[in-house]
């Protein structure tokens, strides 16, 4: 890791940020609430397990709990999905495919992270390529503890987050926006300091008006600097052996 | 029928039948549980789905087909409702008749198609391209079927076909007058409503939902609007054909929950057969039933 990254000094204190205005037109606040209320009992959570938690899920989706009672459906792509369930240990190398598939999915969104290996790394604290602490890296909703939780604390957290949107509560989407440059400053000490996703979220930050002083900072300065354009990815075909074909 | 009628007609129709279609997505939905022995989605969820898609707020559009692909999507199952009568409603039916509608309702596929060609994800190429080759390989029989009623009914305006049917009593209906063709029917609506075993191009395991996969927010939202009248048009439709239509609402709605149900049934005990299956299992079983049910009729 070079000398500029280590020198970057990192803010810990997280919260999200209100804009402070409240829609005084009492339809729209109704109209609001009924997007609330609709939001909660309609979760799609993306199929995208990570770690040894994710075998509690299937019971929680079969006959013997039933998620679907409570409007929860599995969805196969994170343009699709609602919720981005984390279940268990993290190792380095998942951890950019989730950072990749959060930040494609579209918000709201949720991320809850199952296991005690997401809340503070659980027995994977020693081991040297897992990432510890989901929260440094992604907005948490809600963790679930355990190892690993069984379907009944999987389905008692999922209503909590249930509860949490119908309430209004569940914003940390925003924070990702919000606070990019502590997310950012994190995923870089962990991938180096080149490290970069296909998303522009600093464009989405102004695009969703959630630009906030924490957005930009030495982080994304530094992710300026090394950023290298998109392009598309060259589709070639090559024949070998002509005398087949 | 006065235009002011008409304007409402052209109206109410696609209204109710989202509303009826909403139902059927919610039997779909129970009856697949009900056989894997869960309780299912609660009474309203098919309008929360749709309700909380269009309150996302990222809505990432791929460019104007796309957008354009799926109003197709949606206006060709609108149109398609305006041709189909139902209790105390023809709508365009009387200029419209079975064949404009069996165009119709090719519109939808061919939207999806655009729109998901400018998403430019190989999955959902490769999915748009099964779906097109599914369509192929259900049309046929459809168009047999579709051939041989209107040559018993002597017509191809739904309206006529439902008078024809009701004149006679339950022993005119087209299923009775014609049990081979309203079988080879059937089993192409499986085909029709990309139910398993003909869901090749949806896979979600395999090919991540194909069509779908690129769709959020309100393009998703859109998609599941759709489904709800692709439901509704293909019970509306059957029942027209093969069950006498509906005099009055009530008992009108049981046959096309009915028809609805039996290939949502058949869909959750069954796997998936790969496109080629899939073209080789219509094109010889339901045209081999249709073209007998054909010999029967024009004999
Ligand atoms: S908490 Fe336990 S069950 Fe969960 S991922 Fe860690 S080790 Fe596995």
């Amino acid at each position: 890791m070079s000398n500029e990254l280590e020198n970057i000094p990192i803010r810990q204190e997280l919260e999200v940020l209100q804009s402070g205005q409240k829609r005084t037109n009492p339809l729209a606040n109704v109209f609001d609430g009924l997007v609330k209320f609709c939001r909660s009992r309609s979760m799609f959570m993306l199929h995208y397990c990570t770690g040894c938690g994710a075998i509690e899920l299937p019971p929680a989706m079969t006959s013997r709990f039933d998620m679907e009672r409570l409007g929860i459906q599995p969805m196969v792509t994170p343009r699709q999905a609602d919720i981005l369930l984390i279940t268990g240990y993290v190792s380095i190398k998942t951890l950019k495919r989730i950072i990749l598939t959060y930040e494609q999915m579209g918000s709201p969104k949720y991320v809850i992270g199952i296991c005690s290996c997401t809340v503070n790394g659980g027995m994977y604290w020693q081991s040297y390529a897992t990432a510890k602490v989901l929260r440094d890296y992604l907005p948490v909703d809600v963790y679930i503890a355990g190892c690993m939780p069984r379907p009944e604390a999987v389905i008692s957290g999922l209503r909590e987050l249930m509860e949490d949107i119908s309430s209004g509560r569940a914003e940390s989407w925003k924070k990702y926006y919000q606070h990019y440059d502590y997310y950012l400053g994190n995923q870089q000490k962990l991938f180096g300091e080149d490290w970069q996703t296909p998303t522009d979220i600093i464009a989405e930050a102004r695009h969703y008006d959630l630009m906030t002083e924490h957005t930009l900072g030495e982080h994304t300065a530094l992710l300026e600097k090394h950023q290298k354009p998109l392009e598309a990815l060259e589709m070639r075909l090559s024949v070998k052996d002509k005398q087949k074909v | 029928m006065s235009p002011g009628e008409l304007i409402i007609e052209l109206f109410l129709m696609p209204l109710v039948a989202f509303v009826v279609g909403l139902g059927m997505v919610l039997m779909y939905r129970r009856i697949g549980a009900r056989i894997q022995r869960r309780v299912g989605p609660p009474f309203f969820q098919p309008i929360y789905d749709i309700i909380k898609l269009y309150g996302k707020h990222t809505q990432i559009s791929h460019g104007l087909i796309h957008e354009i692909g799926i109003i197709m999507a949606v206006g060709g199952y609108v149109a398609a409702e305006t041709l189909l009568p139902v209790p105390g409603m023809s709508g365009l039916a009387d200029k419209g008749g079975v064949v404009t509608l069996a165009y119709v309702m090719m519109i939808p596929s061919l939207g999806l198609a655009l729109g998901v060609g400018q998403c430019a994800n190989p999955n959902g190429s490769i999915g748009i391209s099964r779906a097109l080759t599914a369509m192929l390989a259900y049309d046929i029989p459809f168009i047999l079927v579709i051939f041989g009623a209107a040559y018993v009914y002597g017509t191809t305006n739904l309206a006529d076909i439902i008078a024809i049917q009701q004149q006679q009593g339950p022993g005119g209906w087209g299923i009775v007058q014609m049990p081979l063709l309203a079988l080879a029917a059937l089993l192409s609506l499986q085909g029709i409503m990309g139910k398993q075993p003909f869901e090749i191009y949806i896979a979600p395991a395999e090919i991540a939902t194909g069509p779908m996969v690129e769709m959020s927010g309100k393009f998703m939202g859109g998609l599941f609007v759709m489904q709800c009248f692709q439901l509704y048009t293909v019970g509306v439709l059957y029942t027209t054909l093969f069950l006498g239509g509906g005099e009055y609402w009530l008992t009108f709605l049981p046959k096309i929950f009915s028809v609805v149900a039996i290939p949502m049934m058949i869909a959750f005990v069954f796997p998936r057969y790969r496109t080629e299956d899939v073209i080789r299992l219509l094109w010889k079983w339901p045209v081999l039933i249709a073209l007998t049910g054909l010999a029967v009729v024009l004999r």
